[in-house]
C-alpha cells in the first residue's frame, strides 16, 4: 500500500518541525522519509526506494542545503528527483543560487502547510526546474 | 611636537564621528595626501594654532578617542551578532508551533470542534504576528551590521505592488478597505533590489492599512519622479488617522512609536520605517512622509529606473 504513495525526503534538522511535516504528510497520503542532516539527505536521496520530492530546509548542521541541492543533482542516479527549497527570510541573495543549483522551487519558512499539500502534486509532476 | 596620524576602521560613520568630536576640542584636521589614503582613511590632525605639531596630552587625547570609538564599533557589531543569533533560535520553535497548529486546524489528528478551531487560529495567528517582528529584529540587525547588500535587477513596479497586495488581501478584505493601483503610463522599469523595494512597500502599505479605520481607502501610485526623471517615485496614500508634522521625522528614526497607547494597539516593533528608510538610503533614494492629524498619510519613496542605472554607468558615476 505504502508503495503506491509519493516518497517524500523531508530534510530538516529541528526534530519538532521534522516530525510536524512528517505528520503532516503522512496524513496527506504521501510516505516519509527524513533526514536530519545534509550527509543524511544524500544518503536517502540515493537509497533504496527514490524519493519523488525532497523538501529541504536550508539551514543544516553539517553542510549546507545548497551543497545538499547540488550533490542531489550532480549525481545521475538522484538529478530527476525535484528539489524544494524551504528558506528563511534572511537568506540573503540565495534565491539565485537556489535555482542555479536545480531547485525548483523555494517557499518561506513558516510554511503554509495547507498551501504546500495542494503545491505537492504540482512539485512531483516537474521533474526538474522551471 | 608629534606627528600624529589616525587610522579609522569602520568606515564613513566612524570617521564623521571622528571628525566632529575633533572639531569641538578644537583640532584642525589637515587631509592626508592622496597616495597614503589608498588603503585605510586616515586623518592628520593638529591643533587649531599649533602649526608644528600636536603636543603629547592632546596626541594621549585623540588616541583614547580612537580606542573608545573603535570598542563602541565593536560592541556594536557583537550586539547586532547576538540578535541576529537570537532571531534564529526564536524562529525555529515557533515554526513547529504554527506548523503544529496548522495539523491541528485541519483535524489531521482528529476532528475539533468550531470553538476548537477558533483557538487554534488565534494561536497561529499570534504566532505568525509573534514571527513577523522576530524578522524584523533580525532585518535591522543586519542592516545595522552593515551586512545587507543591494543586489539590483530589472522588474515592474506593478509586479510588486500586486504582490504586496496579495499578501495583504485578507486584511485589506476583513476591514473593508477600497485598495487602488495608479501607475503612470511611461513610467519605467525599476532597476533595483526587488526584495528590498517589496519589503520597504510592503511596510508600507502594511502600516496604511494598519492606521486605516475600516471601510478607508489606500492607494499606490508610481510615476517619474519631477526632481529626476530618470528615477521612479512610488505614493502609498491612506484615509487613516494621519501624523502630526512635528512627528515626520521621529517615525523614521529606530525604536519610535509616536505614542505608546497607540503602540499598544497597533503591535508593531516600531523598527519598520527605520529598515524602509535604510533600504531606500541604499538605493540612493530618499523617504518622506506628507501627514497632518486626521488628514491620512502620504509616504513617498524614490527608486532607480534602468534609465537612471543606464545613466550612471554611461556616466561612470553613481546616480544621487
Amino acid at each position: 500500500m505504502s508503495d503506491t504513495q509519493p516518497l517524500v525526503l523531508v530534510v530538516e534538522d529541528s526534530e519538532p518541525i521534522r516530525t510536524a511535516f512528517t505528520i503532516l504528510l503522512e496524513e496527506s497520503g504521501y510516505t516519509v522519509a527524513a533526514a536530519p542532516t545534509g550527509a543524511d539527505a544524500v544518503r536517502l536521496a540515493g537509497g533504496e526506494r527514490t524519493p519523488d520530492l525532497v523538501l529541504l530546509d536550508l539551514g543544516l548542521p553539517d553542510i549546507s542545503g545548497i551543497e545538499v541541492a547540488r550533490s542531489i543533482k550532480g549525481n545521475p542516479a538522484t538529478r530527476d528527483i525535484p528539489v524544494v527549497a524551504l528558506t528563511g527570510r534572511d537568506d540573503d541573495g540565495s534565491r539565485e543560487a537556489l535555482l542555479a543549483a536545480g531547485c525548483s522551487a523555494f517557499l518561506l519558512k513558516p510554511v503554509d502547510t495547507q498551501a504546500l499539500i495542494r503545491a505537492l502534486p504540482g512539485y512531483i509532476a516537474n521533474t526538474g526546474p522551471g | 611636537m608629534t606627528d600624529l596620524r589616525l587610522t579609522i576602521h569602520g568606515g564613513h560613520e566612524a570617521e564623521a564621528r571622528l571628525r566632529e568630536v575633533l572639531a569641538r576640542e578644537g583640532f584642525r584636521i589637515v587631509e592626508p595626501p592622496r597616495a597614503e589614503a589608498a588603503d585605510l582613511p586616515a586623518l592628520v590632525v593638529e591643533p587649531a594654532g599649533h602649526a608644528h605639531g600636536v603636543p603629547r596630552e592632546y596626541a594621549r587625547r585623540i588616541e583614547e578617542l580612537e580606542r573608545t570609538i573603535l570598542e563602541l564599533r565593536n560592541l556594536d557589531v557583537a550586539k547586532s551578532q547576538f540578535l541576529t543569533n537570537v532571531s534564529h533560535e526564536l524562529r525555529t520553535p515557533l515554526t513547529a508551533i504554527v506548523t503544529y497548529g496548522e495539523i491541528l486546524r485541519d483535524g489531521m489528528l482528529g476532528e475539533i470542534t468550531p470553538r476548537q478551531r477558533e483557538a487554534i487560529e488565534s494561536m497561529i495567528g499570534s504566532c505568525r504576528q509573534l514571527l513577523s517582528m522576530i524578522e524584523e529584529i533580525l532585518t535591522y540587525a543586519r542592516t545595522n551590521a552593515q551586512a545587507i547588500s543591494i543586489q539590483p535587477s530589472d522588474f515592474d513596479v506593478d509586479d510588486v505592488v500586486r504582490t504586496v497586495h496579495d499578501m495583504n488581501a485578507s486584511l485589506i478584505e476583513r476591514k473593508s478597505l477600497t485598495f487602488d493601483t495608479d501607475l503612470a503610463g511611461d513610467l519605467p522599469r525599476a532597476h533595483a533590489d526587488r526584495d528590498k523595494v517589496a519589503h520597504v512597500l510592503g511596510n508600507l502599505i502594511g502600516n496604511a492599512i494598519d492606521f486605516t479605520p475600516d471601510g478607508g481607502h489606500v492607494q499606490v501610485m508610481a510615476r517619474r519622479s519631477r526632481a529626476d526623471r530618470t528615477w521612479i517615485e512610488v505614493v502609498v496614500e491612506d484615509s487613516g488617522i494621519g501624523i502630526d508634522p512635528v512627528h515626520h521625522e521621529l517615525i523614521f528614526q529606530e525604536f519610535a512609536q509616536v505614542d505608546a497607547s497607540r503602540a499598544r494597539i497597533h503591535h508593531g516593533t516600531g523598527l519598520g520605517l527605520a529598515i524602509a528608510r535604510q533600504f531606500v538610503r541604499l538605493h540612493g533614494g530618499r523617504i518622506w512622509v506628507e501627514s497632518g492629524l486626521g488628514e491620512g498619510s502620504r509616504f513617498f519613496f524614490t527608486l532607480p529606473s534602468v534609465e537612471a542605472a543606464n545613466g550612471a554607468a554611461a556616466s561612470g558615476s553613481a546616480a544621487a
